[in-house]
């Protein structure tokens, strides 16, 4: 209990920054709609408007990137502050400490997901508007899924690079690397692109004309995803058992 | 020595953000063909565009603006702070110099890194479009890498005094990242669009751009002085309090 304390405890101010900065923006999307809504060049339903400027645009790279920064930290920064040897010497395996530190970052990513899920559905009747639970939910899902995509790449990084800030740097310039690769034009025809799996953006279960998710969510897709997060938070931890302190 | 000091720290990320901005132009430049032709095509939106909007749309308004924007944020983070992390404030402060030194040094520093980071594009842009039969005007190049580095001294300074401000583990570049959207989302809003605001428009002069009479070369207008100048005095207010922020802080 007292590792998942200290994930939390190093966590917890990126953490609830993302977490208020993400609340908030949603609490004012839903707000200002009608003022929102006219940063289009044309005339937007209620449910266009949510998902271009959240489930497509500002609020999802906001949460792409607050993912890959929860993903930073770790032993080897942990080095570099000189406490590593305090951590390494509680009697628990170095691949439990960073399974812990991964469970806890994912539980975050899950929480940021479901912000904009429970604030903007609950909030619309206020203004007179109407925004589906379901549609909410199953954005959520898929957010939380490449969330949890995301946060691994920046965590594999922390593990890899030491430096103060040599991790994010590599974190985001990876994320960069993956999303070139997958709009090379035989990759582009695969639903390999996370930032289109979170957002919808030509998948099968997504209806454009009205921007909501009209077919069944890609499980067997988020499967193979959270098989990938969990394998490379296994490597990780193998990382971490043959590093040096 | 407190140079030499600044630039120790700063160094490793200085050199991993030059070496992705330059093979970020070079990659745009020397595979122009392949990207725009659409043989391997990497970003979908460039198919079929002439090389001078290409070069706009993949660097000067595109991929790369976003990667210095964001990457300008960790070269901003420094102060005293992090070391008092690292258990090493005691030891700078044991220096025969003030706070106040020690920070502008650092900030100097910073500032240098970011106006080399600012030319590459312009360095390598033109002189690499040679390579591939191609032309890109030096003055345009010149003209973005100042747009660059005023607006990037901002996100500069808003991470420095983020740094100097949140003691938390990424606390500040997380901090940084969320004012720097909500900077481009505050600023795209209907009623505060006319004023151009948004940062990242004027670094990649959007809506601003228009063509040679020939009809091959997109170009910008006059530099917005005004605009930069206001930018760039919010970032010597922004490093001023850090400073004084510092000198009021306990280790």
């Amino acid at each position: 209990m007292m590792l998942w304390y200290k994930a939390w405890r190093e966590s917890r101010d990126r953490f609830l920054l993302s977490a208020v900065t993400i609340a908030a923006l949603c609490v004012g999307f839903v707000v200002f709609h009608r003022q929102g809504a006219e940063i289009s060049d044309r005339p937007l339903t209620y449910l266009e408007y949510i998902w271009r400027i959240v489930y497509k645009g500002y609020l999802r790279e906001l949460f792409v990137l607050l993912a890959l920064l929860l993903g930073i930290g770790g032993l080897l920064r942990e080095r570099d502050h000189g406490t590593a040897g305090f951590t390494l010497a509680l009697p628990v395996s170095r691949p439990h400490l960073v399974l812990v530190r991964a469970a806890t970052g994912l539980l975050e990513i899950a929480v940021l997901s479901l912000l904009p899920a429970l604030v903007i559905p609950a909030l619309s009747p206020l203004v007179g508007q109407f925004y589906p639970w379901s549609q909410s939910i199953q954005f959520a899902i898929l957010w939380t899924a490449g969330g949890a995509f995301i946060f691994v790449i920046g965590f594999v990084a922390s593990n890899v690079f030491g430096g103060e800030y040599t991790a994010p740097i590599a974190a985001f310039l990876g994320l960069l690397l993956y999303s070139v690769i997958v709009d090379l034009p035989f990759l582009e025809h695969y639903p390999l692109d996370i930032h289109d799996m979170m957002s919808g953006v030509g998948m099968p279960y997504f209806k454009s004309s009205v921007a909501t998710l009209a077919g069944p969510l890609p499980w067997a897709e988020l499967a193979i995803i959270f098989l990938i997060v969990i394998s490379l938070v296994a490597l990780a931890g193998r990382i971490a058992e043959h590093q040096d302190f | 020595m407190l140079w030499y000091k600044a630039w120790r720290e700063s160094r490793t990320r200085f050199a991993i953000i030059a070496s992705a901005l330059a093979g970020f132009c070079l990659f745009a430049v020397l595979l122009h063909h392949q990207i725009q032709s659409g043989v391997t095509n990497p970003i979908r939106s460039l198919r079929g565009n002439s090389y001078s909007e290409h070069i706009d749309r993949l660097i000067y308004s595109g991929t790369a603006k976003g990667m210095f924007a964001l990457l300008t944020i960790f070269l901003g983070l420094g102060g005293l702070l992090r070391e008092k992390r690292h258990r090493t404030a005691s030891f700078t402060l044991a220096l025969p110099v003030s706070r106040l030194r020690i920070l502008v040094t650092q900030m100097a520093v910073g500032i240098v890194e970011l106006a080399i980071l600012s030319l590459l594009p312009a360095l390598l842009i033109p002189s690499s479009s040679l390579l591939v039969h191609q032309y890109y005007p030096l003055a345009e190049a010149l003209h973005f890498s100042i747009l660059w580095f005023c607006c990037g001294s901002g996100i500069f300074a808003a991470a420095f005094l983020l740094s100097v401000l949140l003691g938390g583990e990424y606390t500040a570049p997380v901090a940084c990242y969320v004012a720097l959207m909500l900077e481009v989302l505050i600023s795209n809003w209907p009623s505060l669009r006319p004023y151009r605001l948004n940062l990242m428009w004027t670094m990649g002069e959007f809506g601003t751009m228009h063509w040679n009479p020939e009809h091959n070369l997109l170009l910008a207008g006059p530099l917005p002085w005004p605009r930069l100048l206001t930018i760039m005095a919010i970032a010597l207010c922004m490093l001023a309090l850090a400073a004084r922020i510092t000198q009021k802080q306990d280790y």
